[in-house]
């Protein structure tokens, strides 16, 4: 079925605001994945989110299109992320931790979900300085550089807290999975 | 990436699996885009927070305030557009025909009675008797029924909530949601000639919506 159109043509966006929130659109799932790999819970995420589309648009102008944009994003996550988990406390139970008891499960959709829901439940073991380390370089593949610039620390922190958040990524998976293993 | 090295190959893969980033359901996408969409009524503020390395200690406090104090003229600013919208509506210059004209004079297909799930009807808006806060949460029950018969694909079902918004809260606060539901609930029901003439008066009313290519690309419609 081809979907039905009901409207001729639609004009671009040209103005700041409509290239800020063309970006936002555009990087959605990006964004809320992020602040969920980050430590915001399901039920604050759209929150956040809506932060995040705050501080962009006043930051827009700063933003130099020449460079990805997910970085940046990420430098915005966060930084908003830290500001929530100060005010609030750490969250204390992921929705899903016991996600590795159905071991034989036959639907792929369902391992995918719970293999994530592990992911996110270990990460959220890491302090979040290294964690956000990790989540850059190892799932959005930033390179190293373009990571310490994103969080304004230098090269050498970004690989030491590297190592570490990997030791203790590998040690949270160990621990939430150790009945199967 | 050759840095992974280090993990064991079942980490590894845990990594790989989320390194693809999943789609937000469509309902969620449409909300925050909707209400980044309103955010953008306020004018920016002049102080710039660039995530750069000098500001990091006091960049969140700043943040938060800034936040706060956005938020919170959002809303102000929110209410203050739409009281002066609906006290006089007629200063809007070769205004289209309101989209709310579209939907009830519907004889061919009745939509069911679902009055009991609406919340108890409350006087017509500006009622003194509704202070904003109450308004708000009247709309959004009243849109969140809409929304969900739409989600469930009970396109008649969504109707009667929607006209019960319009007639409440023409130029509410959720107007733009309330017509985007509209024009869904009616291509979703085939009655494609009311919903093209929904979706042109969405496009008169909305131009800058960011639900806009939603609604001039509806899903085909089911038989």
């Amino acid at each position: 079925m081809s979907p039905l159109s009901l409207l001729p043509s639609l004009p671009p966006r040209v103005t700041a605001d409509g290239a800020c929130l063309d970006a936002f659109q555009r990087e959605l799932d990006y964004i809320f994945r992020t602040l969920r790999r980050l430590g915001t819970s399901a039920s604050e995420v759209e929150d956040l989110a809506q932060e995040l589309f705050l501080v962009l648009r006043r930051s827009w102008s700063q933003y130099d299109p020449g460079r990805p944009l997910r970085p940046y994003l990420f430098g915005i996550a966060f930084r908003i992320a830290s500001v929530h988990r100060r005010k609030h406390g750490r969250e204390v139970a992921f929705e899903m931790v016991e996600v590795i008891d159905s071991g034989t499960g036959p639907d792929d959709a369902l391992q995918t979900k719970q293999a994530r829901a592990l992911l996110l439940a270990a990460l959220e073991q890491i302090p979040l300085l290294r964690r956000a380390v990790l989540v850059m370089h190892d799932l959005d593949d930033v390179p190293v550089g373009d990571v310490a610039s994103a969080l304004g620390i230098p090269r050498f922190t970004v690989y030491s807290r590297l190592r570490k958040a990997r030791r203790e990524l590998h040690t949270a998976v160990r621990r939430l999975t150790k009945a199967e293993i | 990436m050759g840095t992974r090295s280090p993990l064991p190959p079942d980490v590894n893969a845990l990594l790989d699996l989320e390194r693809v980033i999943p789609p937000l359901p469509a309902a969620q996408r449409a909300r925050a885009m909707a209400r980044a969409q309103a955010s953008l009524a306020t004018p920016v503020a002049t102080t710039t927070v660039p995530p750069g390395a000098a500001q990091r200690t006091r960049w969140p406090a700043m943040a938060a305030a800034a936040a706060l104090v956005l938020s919170v003229a959002v809303a102000a600013a929110a209410y203050g557009i739409h009281a002066r919208r609906a006290s006089k509506p007629a200063t809007r210059p070769a205004a289209p025909a309101p989209v709310n004209q579209v939907v009830p004079k519907a004889p061919a297909a009745p939509p069911p009675a679902v009055e009991n799930l609406l919340p108890a009807p409350v006087p017509a808006v500006g009622s003194p008797t509704l202070s904003p806060a109450e308004a708000a949460s009247a709309e959004l029950r009243l849109l969140r029924l809409a929304r969900v018969a739409v989600a469930r694909g009970d396109f008649a079902d969504a109707l009667p909530p929607i006209a019960e918004h319009t007639r409440r809260f023409r130029y509410g606060r959720l107007a733009e949601e309330r017509e985007a539901l509209r024009v869904k609930a009616l291509a979703g029901l085939g009655r494609t000639e009311e919903a093209r003439r929904a979706a042109a008066a969405f496009q008169a009313r909305f131009p800058r919506s960011v639900l806009l290519p939603a609604v001039g690309q509806m899903p085909a419609s089911r038989p």
